[in-house]
Formats: C-alpha cells, sequence, structure tokens
C-alpha cells in the first residue's frame, strides 16, 4: 500500500465507485427504457385529457375519464372490440387443437417412414415463413364468392391456417425436451397412444402450450393484412378501426389515444406475460431446427 | 414394440394448413398466368403465359428502369436497413441491459412494449402525436426551437418507415439477444475478467461469437416478419408521395384492390415469395459461413 491507505480505505473507495457505476448504469438504462416506451405512454396519458386539452401536445393537465368513457361506450368501438375478441379466442383454441397433437405425433409419433418426422415439421416450419399476400388473392375471391366477407368465419378460418404452423413449432421444441422413456414405459402399462397424448404428454408441456397460445393470440389480435382485406364493415377487427384514424391528420388525439390504449392494452399484457417462454420457444425451436 | 402410424395426429393439422394456405398460393401461382381483370367481367379469363412477369420486368434501357424495380429496391432497402439497425442497437442494448440494476425487470419489460402493439396503432400513435408538423411534438418542438418543420412522412417516407419498423422491431431483437447473454456461463465471465479482457475484446471478440446463433435468430425471423410488413405504410404514407414508400406486400394489394389485376397481383405476389426465399437462403448461406469461421 504505497500511498499509506489502509485496506478499510481501499475496500470502501472500490465500493463507493462500484455505488456510482451502479447508480449512473440505472439512470441510463431507466432513461433509454421510457425514452423508448414514451410513444405509448404518451398515448396513454393523453386518453385522459379532453379533445379540447389534445390538440396541443402537452404533459400537464387535469386528467378527466371521459374520454374513456366515450370510447368504451362507443357501440361502433365495441363492435371491432368484440370482432377482435371472438377471432382471439376461437382463432387460438382450433389452432391448439390441431397443432398441439400435430407437435406430439410430430416428436413421439411413430410413422411409416423415420424420417417423414423430420420432414413434415420442416414443411410446417416452411409454411410460417409464407407471407400471407401470396394468398390473399385466392382468399378474397373465394369469400366473394361464398360471402364469408360478412361472416367471422372465413378470416377464423384464414388464421388457423397460419398460425397452426407457429403452434406446432413453439410446443415441438417443448415436447422435445421429455424423455423418450416415459411414453415407452406407458405403453408397457398399457396406455393407448391417445392416453399418452392426453393423460402424459400434455400435462408435462402446459407451459409451452400455454406461451403458444399467448403468442398466437397476440398476433391474431395484432394481425392487420388478413383482417383487413377479408373482412367486411360488420366483421372488421381492432387493428382495422386503429386503421380507419390513418386520415385525421392530429385531429382527434384524445379519442385516438384512449382507442388505441384499449386496442394495444391486452396484447401487451399477454406479450409481457408470455416474454420468457417466448424465448425458449422461438430459441431453442430455431437453434435446434 | 409394435410399428404404428401415428398419422392421426398430424393429419388434422396438415389439412388444414394445406387448405388455408398451399393450395391459396398455388392457386395464386396459377392466377399469375392469366389474363384477369375483377374490374372487367365481360373480358374471359384467358391464359396468358408469362405475360404479366413480363409487364414488370420489362425494360429497354437501365437508365429508365420501369416502377416494379423501385418497388423491389425500396422493399430491400427497408427490410435490410431495419434488421441492420436492429442487430446493431439491439446488441449494444442487450449489452446495457444485461446488468443487475434494482428494478431491471421493470426497464426491460417497458422496452420491450412496442413490440407487442399492432402496427396500425403504432402507426397512428407516431403519425398524429409525433410527426405531425402542426399538433405533433416534432412539429412542436421544431417551432420552439425556430425551425420550419417540414413534413418528414411526404420528404422522407423510407427513413421514418424505417425508424418506425426498428422501433417495432428492436425490442424482438433485444429479448433474443439477452437471452443469449444470460446463457453464457458465469465462470466464463470470471476467467474473462482474471484474464484482463477489456471491454472491447470481451463484447466483440468473446460476447458476439458466442450469442451469434441467438443473432442468427432474431435476423431470420425478423427478414420474415418485416419483409412483410404491410399496416404502417398504409397508416403513415399509404405508399407516397407516389409509390416512393411502396414495399412489394402493399404493391400486391394495390394491383388486387386498387387496379382489380388478379393476374399481375398474382405474379407480384410469386414474386414476393421468390424474394423472401433468395433473401432467406442468401442470409442462411452467409451465416452459415460467418459461424463456420468462429467455430
Amino acid at each position: 500500500m504505497s500511498d499509506g491507505r489502509t485496506l478499510e480505505q481501499i475496500q470502501r473507495s472500490i465500493k463507493i465507485k462500484r455505488y456510482i457505476k451502479m447508480s449512473i448504469l440505472t439512470i441510463i438504462i431507466y432513461a433509454i427504457a421510457i425514452a423508448y416506451f414514451s410513444p405509448i405512454l404518451y398515448m396513454f396519458i393523453s386518453g385522459f385529457k379532453t379533445e379540447h386539452q389534445a390538440v396541443m401536445p402537452s404533459l400537464i393537465f387535469k386528467p378527466t375519464l371521459e374520454t374513456y368513457k366515450k370510447v368504451l361506450g362507443d357501440p361502433t368501438m365495441f363492435r371491432y372490440l368484440r370482432n377482435s375478441f371472438i377471432q382471439v379466442v376461437f382463432g387460438t383454441s382450433i389452432s391448439l387443437v390441431l397443432g398441439v397433437p400435430a407437435a406430439f405425433g410430430l416428436v413421439f409419433g411413430r410413422l411409416r417412414r423415420s424420417t417423414t418426422n423430420g420432414k413434415i415439421y420442416f414443411w410446417f416450419i416452411t409454411t410460417i415463413l409464407l407471407p400471407p399476400v401470396a394468398v390473399i388473392i385466392p382468399l378474397f375471391t373465394w369469400f366473394q364468392q361464398f360471402n364469408l366477407i360478412n361472416t367471422p368465419l372465413g378470416l377464423m378460418a384464414a388464421y388457423i391456417g397460419f398460425h397452426t404452423p407457429i403452434v406446432v413449432w413453439m410446443v415441438h421444441s417443448f415436447f422435445q425436451d421429455l424423455p423418450l422413456e416415459i411414453f415407452e414405459a406407458s405403453e408397457i402399462d398399457g396406455c393407448t397412444r391417445f392416453q399418452q397424448f392426453t393423460k402424459i404428454g400434455m400435462p408435462l408441456v402446459k407451459t409451452g402450450i400455454l406461451s403458444a397460445a399467448l403468442l398466437v393470440a397476440v398476433f391474431i389480435w395484432n394481425e392487420f393484412f388478413l383482417g383487413f382485406n377479408l373482412t367486411g364493415n360488420p366483421t372488421a377487427t381492432l387493428p382495422v378501426y386503429m386503421a380507419r384514424f390513418r386520415e385525421q391528420q392530429g385531429m382527434f388525439v384524445a379519442q385516438l389515444s384512449a382507442s388505441s390504449t384499449i386496442a394495444i392494452l391486452p396484447a401487451v399484457i399477454f406479450g409481457w406475460m408470455t416474454q420468457k417462454a417466448l424465448v425458449k420457444g422461438l430459441t431453442l425451436g430455431a437453434v435446434k431446427g | 414394440m409394435k410399428k404404428k402410424n401415428d398419422m392421426v395426429f398430424i393429419l388434422p393439422a396438415m389439412i388444414v394448413v394445406i387448405v388455408m394456405t398451399q393450395i391459396p398460393f398455388l392457386l395464386t401461382i396459377i392466377f399469375s398466368t392469366l389474363k384477369w381483370n375483377l374490374a372487367r367481367p365481360d373480358l374471359p379469363r384467358a391464359f396468358a403465359g408469362f405475360q404479366n412477369y413480363v409487364y414488370f420486368l420489362k425494360f429497354s434501357s437501365l437508365k429508365d428502369l420501369p416502377e416494379f424495380y423501385s418497388i423491389l429496391w425500396q422493399t430491400i432497402v427497408l427490410t435490410g436497413v431495419t434488421l441492420i439497425l436492429c442487430s446493431f442497437f439491439g446488441f449494444l442494448l442487450a449489452l446495457l441491459f444485461d446488468h443487475r440494476i434494482p428494478g431491471i425487470n421493470i426497464a426491460r419489460t417497458l422496452i420491450l412494449g412496442p413490440f407487442f402493439v399492432m402496427s396500425t396503432a403504432s402507426g397512428v400513435i407516431w403519425k398524429t402525436t409525433v410527426l405531425n408538423t402542426t399538433f405533433g411534438w416534432y412539429g412542436v418542438i421544431a417551432e420552439k426551437l425556430g425551425y420550419n418543420a417540414v413534413d418528414l412522412l411526404s420528404y422522407y417516407p423510407l427513413s421514418v418507415i424505417i425508424l418506425l419498423f426498428t422501433w417495432r422491431w428492436l425490442p424482438f431483437f433485444i429479448l433474443i439477444l439477452l437471452a443469449g447473454l444470460q446463457g453464457i456461463p458465469n465462470d466464463l465471465m470470471d476467467s474473462m475478467k482474471i484474464d484482463g479482457v477489456n471491454w472491447f475484446q470481451g463484447t466483440f471478440k468473446i460476447k458476439l461469437p458466442l450469442i451469434m446463433n441467438h443473432l442468427e435468430v432474431a435476423i431470420m425471423l425478423g427478414l420474415v416478419f418485416v419483409i412483410k410488413e404491410f399496416g404502417l405504410i398504409l397508416v403513415t404514407t399509404a405508399g407516397g408521395p407516389g409509390t416512393r414508400s411502396y414495399n412489394l406486400p402493399y404493391a400486391v394489394y394495390m394491383q388486387v384492390f386498387s387496379a382489380n389485376n388478379v393476374g399481375r397481383a398474382g405474379a407480384l405476389a410469386v414474386m414476393t415469395v421468390v424474394l423472401t426465399l433468395v433473401l432467406l437462403n442468401l442470409l442462411y448461406k452467409s451465416i452459415k459461413k460467418q459461424s463456420a469461421r468462429y467455430s
């Protein structure tokens, strides 16, 4: 110790340095996070303004629930909300009913040739890559022909077709973590294939199924291209409603803010809930496969 | 063990996916060879061979390229620049958010938010509350500073759209890269410290190669999703001015729903898929080369 400080003093100075570094980091990280989130935050706040207050940007004002009340009481908004809700609930659950057994079958199923599993799995992955523009024209002409534009069934069918592969992909990576031995043992005990799936497989990949469900729900809730082109006025979903604000040139900011807050809140909350499982599904599914 | 055929588990999903995605895609390919205009039901649908493709691709001289090429270029620029920005800033921010500070999860959650916001909502929010020249923050701040706020959406449509794409997809990159960073074993970090590795070496020579897999995943998925973005363009610039911010999906949409030309729209849609596959393939190959170098 050439500078004559005692060990205690040195330790304390290291501690102080570390503390300062931590504080600076904390400030930087929070500043970035809040700045990044600020457009959404500002929108959320603006929903508490009256239309008059919202014309010019401001952060200090007398909050009121008036605009949120107005938007929630609006029957048009309610219709879009209900349509989105129907699509998410039925679209997600049917995608799961189709996709989860398929993922199980692709991991543990015995097909005629052992290489077939991998091939079919790969095919499912490639369908995720297909952009919706590639199918929009025939779907549009079919939907016109059979008048599916005005029922929620048409769009739902399209959503199921597009999101089942995502379920397969995510749940597949969770099934792969299970040891084959459990299923072999249960087979010896007299379990049928179907029982193996419902009684052993499904409970063990609960988290995987849940995260796939949340992810697909978020995707369907936010999906715009198909929803915009394949629905008529009575069946259109929330993203289509939000797109209607595009021509308003800075007018009705309060109404826009309140409606978009309501529109994005479920997806953001669901998204936050699913983030851990989402990472696992994405990285495992992709790094391995 | 008895050989069984477990196709029953897989078949229902396959049938639905085939009916809703594969058959329509095949039909699109067939449509792309037809002369078919929805607005003219009196004209017969006739086989036109590759005429629809020729219509877009034909050019007389290199100086005077038809619109298709600029749309193709815009699609590539939009996707490419967005992915580059996302990779770069995503990596840096992931490093920053890898620190253990109090309440880090709140900060992570906040920065992740924009990813889950529907594209049309984020488009209209930015357009009205931020980018508007009179009523948005941009206009107000520019006026305070004494500048004349130009309408960014009509002067720099591509840059603004790239900014918005990046705003939406950067959190996704951070999410995946952060998972990669957290997967790096602790004893490796400790030995880095003991060996006196400086920040630059530690970050780019050790951490980056270790999370290369995660970066690949993020870029691949990002490419698939960004190339088909449609809502953001529709609500912010509506492709304009002129066709200066069209991307291929938007051009397909305009061909079907504005020009009612099914044949040409089909040709564009097929070319969109081809572009996606070509870019994915190029990316995949360069990634394989990269990771071969590292390992």
